[in-house]
């Protein structure tokens, strides 16, 4: 029993570098301020309330109230501008800069634990009172920041470390945090892959030719789609193999780095192909960050408490 | 599953409904403390929703057009538009929306606030008509053989200006 329970502990808080960490900050820094810039224009048009925007915020946010009055929203920050007589307008564009210089800090690693805070507040909001407007993306933007928030920031590469001289007190709780995400993705794959396996279309090549016909994803001409027809099943075959089959090879040693490239090469395809650029970078982003290369632990002396070894897994 | 989207027997679509609301707290009360505690924090780390993103099979999308009439007679067309690229993504998804939403009310209401934004943009139109259609794809074999998109007429809402009214010509 105490093996089984050593062992469990040993998997569950691995001795980990902060490379993953830095390799997350960066990724999801660069995540947020790509978000931010493709919806510069369309900001104030999304998220507006009644009458002036394209689909009114206070109906999402109403739907959303049903399920829960504590899940933030742009409409608590518009009523608190409200307070000091700041107009709904200012108070988005103000929200916007915020997430944009969340995102700047990220990157930058200033101030990491408040940069992580602010970008998955306002991205939880916009998401939430764009609740109509939302997709997968946003989803996975709440998982990644929701995860960089609490884990140990800030990391060696960020100019905190340099700065500030702040520093995180234990490496096993960064491999805890690691651990988390590898297993939420596990998770995340194994359901995806699962439910296309259900799915008929998949296994005959259907829902490839669906998904990169099927407007706004159709941005390869449907005639070069034509010649590559005996190729669908086996792309479907493919995905639904490597998503299923994700949270068995990606932690064998042997098949981990074939997997790996294998989801990241599906991911590049799919922004590539449909154009989900953002969809692409985050799952990207979550699966260097997890899975990526492990990196020698001797490099972080003096960081190491103890000098434990990082358990092989 | 609880859908009938998938390649099980019809038979699994209640026991799949009832295990989903089970799981998701959705049989206890609005205001239950555990339900809305756990809809919180599903919200706050984003896993309040599945992962069966394009699955278990590729939907269709929707299209919707408006349809502009000024004092004059004259008639134009317009469709939602946004600046980007990315927000278009977001726009498909909102017309998708539109499109399954088994409520009609909020379908209605939803169309409604769209045709808000586009009078915002054209004031001087009398009347609008906002036609509701899905997008029917072509299979391989079909395109072969030139079949091209169709679209299947689905709802139509007509608005004025003087009460703002809807009248629904369903399909």
């Amino acid at each position: 029993m105490d093996t089984w329970r050593g062992r469990l502990l040993q998997f569950l808080f691995p001795v980990e570098s902060d490379r993953w960490l830095t390799v997350l900050r960066l990724g999801l820094g660069l995540q947020v301020i790509l978000y931010s810039l493709s919806l510069l224009n369309d900001w104030n048009y999304l998220f507006a309330a009644t009458g002036k925007g394209l689909i009114t915020r206070d109906l999402a946010e109403a739907l959303l109230s049903l399920e829960s009055r504590f899940v933030p929203r742009l409409g608590w920050i518009a009523a608190l501008g409200t307070h000091v007589s700041l107009g709904e307008e200012t108070v988005l564009s103000a929200a916007w800069i915020c997430l944009l210089a969340a995102g700047c800090g990220l990157v930058a690693g200033l101030f990491c634990r408040c940069s992580a805070i602010l970008a998955w507040f306002l991205h939880l909001c916009a998401a939430k009172s764009g609740a109509f407007v939302s997709y997968g993306v946003d989803n996975f933007m709440t998982i990644g920041l929701f995860y960089l928030m609490l884990s140990p920031l800030s990391d060696r590469y960020s100019l905190d470390w340099r700065l500030r001289k702040s520093r995180p007190k234990d490496p096993q709780v960064l491999g805890f945090w690691r651990r988390v995400v590898q297993l939420h993705l596990c998770v995340i794959y194994f359901f995806s892959g699962l439910t296309k396996c259900l799915g008929s279309g998949w296994w005959d090549g259907t829902n490839i030719w669906r998904a990169l016909t099927r407007p706004p994803f159709n941005i390869i001409p449907t005639e070069i789609l034509v010649r590559w027809k005996y190729f669908l099943p086996i792309l479907g075959i493919s995905i639904c193999l490597i998503e299923t089959g994700y949270p068995v090879f990606i932690w064998l040693k042997k098949t981990r780095m074939i997997w790996l490239i294998s989801v990241l090469g599906m991911h590049i395809a799919i922004g590539l192909t449909m154009g989900m650029y953002l969809f692409a970078l985050i799952m990207i982003v979550l699966n260097v960050a997890a899975f990526g290369p492990d990196f020698s632990i001797t490099e972080t002396k003096g960081y190491v408490a103890g000098g434990r070894k990082p358990v092989p897994v | 599953m609880g859908r009938g989207l998938t390649i099980f027997p019809s038979s699994f679509d209640s026991v799949s409904q009832k295990a989903e609301k089970a799981t998701a707290g959705q049989h206890l009360a609005a205001l239950n403390p555990f339900r809305q505690t756990l809809a919180t924090y599903l919200h706050l780390a984003g896993i309040e929703t599945g992962y069966g993103y394009f699955a278990p099979n590729v939907a269709g999308s929707y299209n919707l057009v408006f349809e502009l009439h000024y004092p004059d007679g004259r008639v134009e067309y317009e469709l939602p538009r946004v600046n980007s690229a990315a927000a278009g993504l977001r726009i498909a998804g909102l017309l998708d929306d539109i499109g399954r939403t088994r409520s009609d009310a909020l379908r209605e209401h939803m169309v409604k606030m769209m045709a808000s934004s586009i009078w915002h943009e054209h004031p001087k139109v009398k009347t609008m008509r906002a036609i509701l259609g899905s997008v029917i794809l072509p299979g391989v074999t079909d395109f072969e053989r030139g079949k091209a998109e169709s679209y299947e007429f689905l709802y139509a809402y007509d608005f004025s200006l003087s009460d703002e009214s809807t009248e629904p010509a369903n399909r």
